[in-house]
């Protein structure tokens, strides 16, 4: 295994042959999947009857996120009784109108727990294609238009994958491929995946174990890697032919994702752990960084986390150091994200927190929908996009 | 599915097509119907390139052709069935009002369509006009897509809830004949109850609910799945003497077996449960069991499914597999592995488990008494 203690690494989009738009959020949480929107103000009251640009009903349930592509707002969900048919629909960016909607029948397991759904992985482009990965295993790749270019039935290939808790890795678009993390107590496996042609670039074996964080791109001066958790640690591998160059053993959240800032992998590992990419001792632990379910973000200097009882905290990520706490009211599924100035923490019955978080934690406004909230909003051009289990409303941009 | 099975497929498949098609006119050009074919037979491997410009020119198929390719979703593998949906959504959005009320109806009635088929046609109509669909229905309790079954079921109830209670009562026991997804033969069954007229819901489901089961063994460090102890030697009946069985009769709503009740509370040990139940018939039936524990089911002593998995949520019917049974009496051995996780939630030890023909609907039944 190479060390890669010399390597400069960022964590962020690796350029791929897409035609992604700078005001695009085209994954889950974002682009490079970090959660942060910087540059953007957004506005600060809205309300189910104020500031709402539009409202789009959808069919079924869903917990993922919306992603936002050019002047499409792209969305998943799953119907039935069996919850075994598969949604992709695109809505208008500018009206909320549906624009096209495709389903199609689940091939692989579709129990899950209540709280999940079967579309739980948020989708992902690369502006020329949306891949949508569901809790079945089936894994989606349309054009803009909404025609099927291909399509991967993963719990076919790999029969005992899936878990009945509900799956919930969101895809990743890595350069030119996308990567898949299936991680369950049966087949569990990761693979990077042609985006133009749906054939594996590779596919590896991973521990038997079950987890729903998410993999993240990595630029490295030796070319994109993708970083992949689970409860038993990280590890790096190539795009290009899926080796691994450099893992970290140790406790690790199943459900919270990584954040990387700086040359720093900051861990969800009984509070963060700060490790030096390529490093193996963390630089620093932050026990009171405690993130629950949702994923920590990290941005300028600073990291905050959410924990299960619904206290927000942030931190410096140079020493772990702690600048203040605030106690949100609820549960908290949905990842904070970062907005200009502004954090955003929308909890499990639709109150959107917005805290200012330059220095010591502060609350500015909380505004109310009506629903039950799992999914990250989204944010493109100043809009909020704020997805319930059975709509989609877009917080109009500030004036 | 091999190359050679699925050109063997393919070929079988054009001719079916061609065979269940009604007259010259709604017969596939030979480019449609090779299109067909092959979106039909997909499978892992497939040059996918080449599936998307089938189902591009399966999009712009005419009206009066869409038969066929709704007939093929009958014997299309997994993926085939989705890519035939692909372009089938695509040539039903493109023609909008051109794939008139008529033929759709039609299409919904036509029982040699499989139920994929008729469902997708219904769903058609539906979205153009949603009266014409919702008067369909009244003929659909007996219905094979269970979607479309339950639609008829609710309706059913809904047309029922402004007739006196008389007709409320006949309209719920029909209803709980027809019904079969679990929640709402429950919804129905507890109206039933509430109505005067006591329903069984365990009883109605067909849980298995009398069983002997064995005592604890070991399953330290999960071993025990994989290790062949007594009660699964036997070929038939379990090789173990019967005054080490001790019976066990589930008076759970979903026929649960709580072997934490039964056996002992441990972590890391198994249990076995035997039970003899009669089918009318001999014949392919489904055995679906769930579980939050690590589970392996035998039927007349040949095993049918195993699942290593623990604490990962449970559900009715969460696994299931195809078992041949004979008419008569018939044994259902089931092992069921407990971990030695500590969280709280991981103390669950049960299992329950039904026989059921593809719909759900119960087969098997057992004698009453004590557990044989």
């Amino acid at each position: 295994m190479r060390s890669m203690l010399a390597l400069a690494v960022v964590i962020g989009m690796v350029a791929g042959p897409g035609g992604l738009r700078g005001e695009d959020w085209p994954e889950f949480r974002g682009p490079g999947g970090r959660g942060v929107a910087a540059g953007q103000a957004i506005r600060s009251v809205w309300s189910e009857t104020e500031g709402i640009a539009w409202k789009a009903d959808l069919p079924g349930r869903s917990t993922s996120s919306p992603i936002v592509v050019g002047d499409l707002v792209l969305t998943t969900a799953s119907s039935g009784a069996k919850q075994d048919r598969l949604h992709v629909i695109a809505l208008d960016r500018a009206t909320g109108r549906r624009r096209w909607e495709r389903v199609y029948w689940a091939t692989g397991r579709t129990l899950c727990h209540s709280t999940s759904a079967v579309a739980a992985g948020t989708p992902a482009s690369d502006g020329q294609r949306i891949v949508a990965l569901f809790s079945s295993c089936d894994l989606f790749c349309l054009d803009l238009e909404g025609r099927l270019l291909w399509q991967r039935n993963l719990a076919v290939e790999h029969p005992k994958s899936g878990n009945d808790v509900g799956m919930g890795s969101s895809p990743r678009i890595v350069g030119d491929a996308v990567v898949v993390q299936i991680d369950c107590q049966g087949d569990a496996f990761a693979a990077a995946i042609d985006l133009a042609t749906g054939a594996d670039r590779w596919s590896v074996t991973r521990d038997p174990i079950a987890n729903w964080s998410s993999p993240l791109s990595v630029a490295t001066d030796t070319g994109p890697a993708v970083l992949m958790q689970n409860g038993r640690g990280l590890e790096l591998r190539r795009l290009a032919d899926g080796g691994e160059t450099w893992r970290w053993a140790g406790d690790c959240s199943g459900i919270a994702t990584t954040a990387v800032l700086e040359g720093m992998f900051l861990i969800p590992s009984a509070g963060i752990a700060a490790v030096p990419v390529g490093g193996r001792e963390p630089a620093w632990r932050a026990a009171k960084l405690a993130p629950g379910i949702a994923s920590p973000v990290a941005w300028d200097g600073s990291i905050a986390c959410l924990n299960r009882g619904g206290v927000l905290v942030v931190g410096d990520t140079a020493d772990g150091g702690i600048r203040g706490q605030l106690r949100l009211a609820g549960m908290f599924w949905a990842s904070p994200i970062v907005v200009g100035e502004l954090l955003v923490a929308l909890n499990t019955e639709g109150k959107a927190f917005l805290v200012t978080v330059a220095d010591k934690p502060e609350i500015v406004a909380e505004n109310q929908l009506p629903g039950t909230f799992a999914a990250t909003p989204a944010v493109a051009d100043g809009s909020l996009y704020i997805r319930s289990e059975t709509a989609l409303w877009k917080v109009a941009a500030p004036e | 599915m091999s190359r050679r099975r699925g050109m063997v497929f393919v070929m079988v498949l054009v001719g079916g097509g061609l065979i269940g098609l009604r007259g010259s006119a709604a017969e596939p050009a030979a480019g449609v119907a090779a299109d067909i074919a092959r979106l039909a037979a997909a499978a892992p491997g497939d040059d996918q390139l080449a599936l998307a410009a089938a189902a591009d020119r399966l999009a712009t198929v005419a009206a009066d052709r869409i038969r066929a390719p709704l007939a093929a979703l009958g014997n299309a593998t997994p993926a085939g069935s989705n890519w035939l949906r692909s372009g089938l959504d695509r040539a039903a959005e493109r023609l909008g009002d051109g794939l008139k009320l008529d033929l759709l109806a039609e299409l919904v009635a036509d029982k040699e369509l499989t139920p994929r088929g008729r469902s997708l046609a219904f769903g058609w109509l539906e979205a153009r006009a949603p009266d014409r669909a919702a008067s369909l229905l009244a003929g659909m309790l007996d219905e094979e897509a269970l979607d479309l079954r339950r639609a008829a079921v609710a309706k059913l109830l809904a047309d029922a809830a402004a007739g006196d209670a008389a007709a409320q009562l006949a309209a719920h026991r029909q209803a709980l004949e027809a019904a079969r997804d679990v929640d709402q033969v429950e919804a129905i069954a507890t109206w039933l109850t509430e109505h005067g007229a006591p329903t069984d819901v365990a009883e109605t489901l067909g849980f298995v609910r009398r069983w002997l089961v064995s005592d604890a063994y070991d399953n330290a460090g999960g071993g025990g799945f994989a290790q062949a102890y007594p009660p699964e030697q036997g070929e038939a009946a379990p090789g173990m003497a019967a005054a080490d069985w001790k019976p066990v009769v589930s008076s759970h709503n979903h026929g649960e077996i709580d072997l934490n009740a039964a056996v002992a509370t441990k972590k890391g040990v198994l249990a076995y449960a035997h039970a003899e139940v009669e089918m009318p018939a001999a014949g392919p039936a489904e055995v679906r069991i769930g579980s939050p524990c690590a589970v392996v089911v035998w039927v007349n002593g040949r095993q049918v499914m195993a699942h290593e998995i623990y604490h990962a949520s449970e559900a009715i019917d969460q696994y299931v597999a195809v078992a041949e049974f004979r008419q008569g009496a018939n044994f259902v051995l089931v092992k069921c592995c407990q971990n030695e996780q500590t969280e709280p939630w991981a103390g669950e030890w049960k299992f329950q488990l039904r026989i059921t023909d593809p719909l759900g609907k119960p087969l098997a039944t057992q004698r009453t008494g004590e557990p044989k």
